[in-house]
């Protein structure tokens, strides 16, 4: 614990801390760290509340404005909470041409959602996605950190039905 | 030195001078947008491209250095297809709402599609549109009409010293602004207004004032502080419109504070007396100046204080003045009058970029004259206090009569015996010594407010009386 520079009133625990100082000898500049202790932050919330890019922006030492604008421009850092399963459907081209769009509406429909929603129960948030460089085995989503490929409407329905159970 | 060729015509150039600048040297204006010389070149709008001989592609100029026996062309065929595709990408979004947009008449975006676009148009997509945005008491966001150069981010970042603007979201979705529109926090936005190339960043002072096309310009100096940055005064008719910086690359820059962008307005507001007064209750010229000469005429010493925040002209003036009081035989102690820094040896900057602590436009030239600090202790004590001032400096307190010659605003001028409205900076030419020592010219714009006269004029007036009384007698 003696590594940890946690100050007393960041809203990130003493294992963020610790984690960037392991990270901070690999890269050349600690700008150069925001992703991956975007990343690391998420991981304690499931989402990056605004407490949480201030603190990553003090540990960094740059304006917060920075560091909305990183987390801003990729999809995969949530800037409001999400549901227990976070659904990304890829709608770029290849998938689209292969139903995505589909897909999507299937979900909208299903759960009562539109996209980048969450359901009331607080179970699905659903996401398009820009490209999973998964084109091979179009159409893909992702539900949390995993690929499901090769999908189509029963596929997507079964697992929606055993996430919904699953608790 | 190294030569290259553009459009036909040989110009030298010194190495690292990208093309934008080598062109300009030889007459020819290459169209851009990201680029602007005050700050870094991110080659992002693809507006400047040209041709370049045993190049494959088209090269954005501004981010390319001429080399010796490079040829370069900026009106082939390919370049000015290139400028269509350019205009018609960076409109596709944009309202076009030029009838209401104050930068209409001074727009690059306007003038380069202009010059450069085409007058037909093909997209039919819906535009995406946001509502303004609120940014401070500086500035209001007009993002519908933003094209994404980022030359507001990289100001920001690289000269205020502070990256409070960002690019938000991506792509089509991106959205130019601070933390879900917080105020701006610095000293210096009013250049995010001057550098956006679109009527995005609009000065809130000047939103919806007066169209660019009927404002007239005259080179000035502010006089806000001791840094003296180089402005221009816009003004139609008898109104100062606007103050915006001019280039002096060892002064300013391409920048000014916000402080002294406004300091105009302080001018023209109804606060400032413009009109003769005995006490706090207005008189004519004729009722003051006689006053006045009896207050002086019966002084056995006066103490004469100068402001800081006079023209160098002025300064010499009032010495002058001071002088003949003297051969007249009254006991006269010559001074300063100062703001808050009485030296220039204390005049400190306040922070990286501009503003200074000083906050008078000539302490350096009131000291090269040989004006020294008048004390307090010399100003209380005074028998009679002649004050003449431009509005920055303090006028002390003092035990006996003040006539106060200068820019006063009403609670001031109640304490004086006599006041006599002067021409404020935006109303005279003079010269202000900056810190650095350099002697620069500003111009008048307007005539005096009200009845305020110029010093000149003030000081003959008071002597007149003096000699026709002479004559008289
Ligand atoms: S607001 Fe103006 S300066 Fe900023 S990116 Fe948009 S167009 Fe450029
Ligand atoms: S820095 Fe000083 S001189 Fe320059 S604009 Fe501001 S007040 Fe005026
Ligand atoms: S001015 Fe060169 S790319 Fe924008």
């Amino acid at each position: 614990m003696s590594t940890s520079v946690a100050p007393q009133e960041s809203v990130l625990s003493p294992k963020f801390y610790e984690a960037m100082k392991a990270l901070e000898p690999q890269y050349p500049r600690k700008t150069a760290l925001i992703l991956p202790a975007l990343h690391q932050a998420q991981s304690e919330f499931g989402w990056l509340p605004k407490e949480a890019l201030e603190a990553v922006a003090q540990y960094i030492g740059v304006h917060p404005a920075q560091i909305r604008e990183v987390a801003s421009f990729y999809t995969m850092f949530n800037l409001k909470p999400v549901g227990k399963t976070h659904l990304k459907i890829c709608t770029n081209v290849a998938c689209v041409l292969r139903g995505a769009d589909d897909l999507v509406s299937f979900c909208e429909k299903k759960l009562g959602i539109a996209c980048g929603e969450t359901t009331p129960d607080g179970k699905f948030t659903l996401s398009e996605e820009e490209c999973l460089g998964a084109c091979g085995t179009a159409p893909a989503m992702m539900a949390n950190d995993d690929y499901i490929e090769n999908l189509d409407i029963p596929k997507l329905n079964d697992f929606l039905e055993r996430s919904q159970h699953e608790r | 030195m190294p030569k290259c060729t553009i459009d036909g015509k040989e110009v030298e150039f010194k190495a690292g001078e990208n093309l934008i600048a080598v062109a300009k040297k030889v007459g020819i204006d290459i169209p851009v947008f990201c680029y602007h010389p005050g700050l870094s070149v991110v080659a992002q709008c693809r507006m400047c491209l040209v041709e370049v001989e045993k190049m494959p592609k088209l090269q954005t100029a501004c981010s390319t250095p001429a080399t010796d026996g490079m040829v370069v062309k900026t009106q082939s065929a390919a370049v000015k297809s290139a400028r269509e595709s350019t205009m018609e990408f960076l409109l596709v979004n944009h309202p076009l709402d030029c009838p209401i947009c104050d930068k209409s008449g001074e727009c690059d975006l306007q003038d380069n599609s202009f010059s450069h676009g085409k007058s037909t148009f093909r997209s039919h997509e819906e535009r995406r549109t946001y509502v303004d945005v609120d940014m401070g008491p500086v500035i209001e966001k007009s993002m519908n009409r933003c094209i994404h150069c980022t030359r507001c981010i990289r100001f920001g970042d690289e000269i205020a010293g502070i990256r409070e603007m960002v690019a938000i979201q991506r792509g089509n979705n991106t959205d130019i602004t601070t933390i879900d529109g917080l105020p701006l926090q610095t000293e210096y936005a009013g250049n995010y207004s001057d550098i956006c190339p679109t009527g995005s960043l609009t000065l809130k002072d000047f939103r919806f004032k007066k169209r660019a096309w009927f404002l007239k310009k005259v080179p000035s100096v502010c006089t806000g502080c001791s840094r003296g940055c180089n402005t221009e005064l816009q003004y139609e008719n008898t109104t100062v419109h606007r103050t915006v910086p001019r280039f002096n690359a060892d002064v300013n820059q391409y920048w000014m504070c916000d402080e002294g962008r406004f300091l105009f307005r302080d001018t023209q507001s109804k606060d400032r007396v413009v009109e003769p007064r005995l006490g706090a209750v207005p008189a004519t010229w004729d009722q003051a100046v006689e006053s006045a000469r009896q207050i002086i005429a019966t002084a056995k010493s006066v103490v004469v204080g100068l402001g800081s925040d006079l023209s160098l002209e002025e300064l010499a003036l009032g010495q002058t003045f001071a002088e003949e009081l003297k051969k007249a035989g009254v006991a006269v102690t010559l001074g300063s009058l100062t703001g808050a820094v009485i030296t220039t040896e204390q005049d400190q900057p306040l922070d990286a970029l501009l503003r200074r602590a000083d906050k008078t436009g000539n302490l350096k030239g009131a000291e090269n004259l040989g004006l020294k600090p008048i004390s307090e202790q010399q100003s209380a004590k005074a028998e009679v206090l002649i004050a003449v001032t431009g509005g920055r400096v303090r006028v002390p307190a003092s035990n006996g009569r003040t006539v106060a010659i200068g820019v006063f605003r009403a609670q001031d001028t109640e304490k004086f015996s006599v006041t006599l409205p002067l021409a404020a900076f935006t109303e005279k030419d003079g010269t202000y010594v900056n810190f650095q020592g350099k002697a620069q010219k500003a111009r008048r714009a307007v005539v005096p407010a009200g009845k305020s006269k110029m010093l000149g004029e003030v000081v003959m007036v008071l002597k007149n009386v003096q000699i026709a009384e002479k004559v008289g007698a």
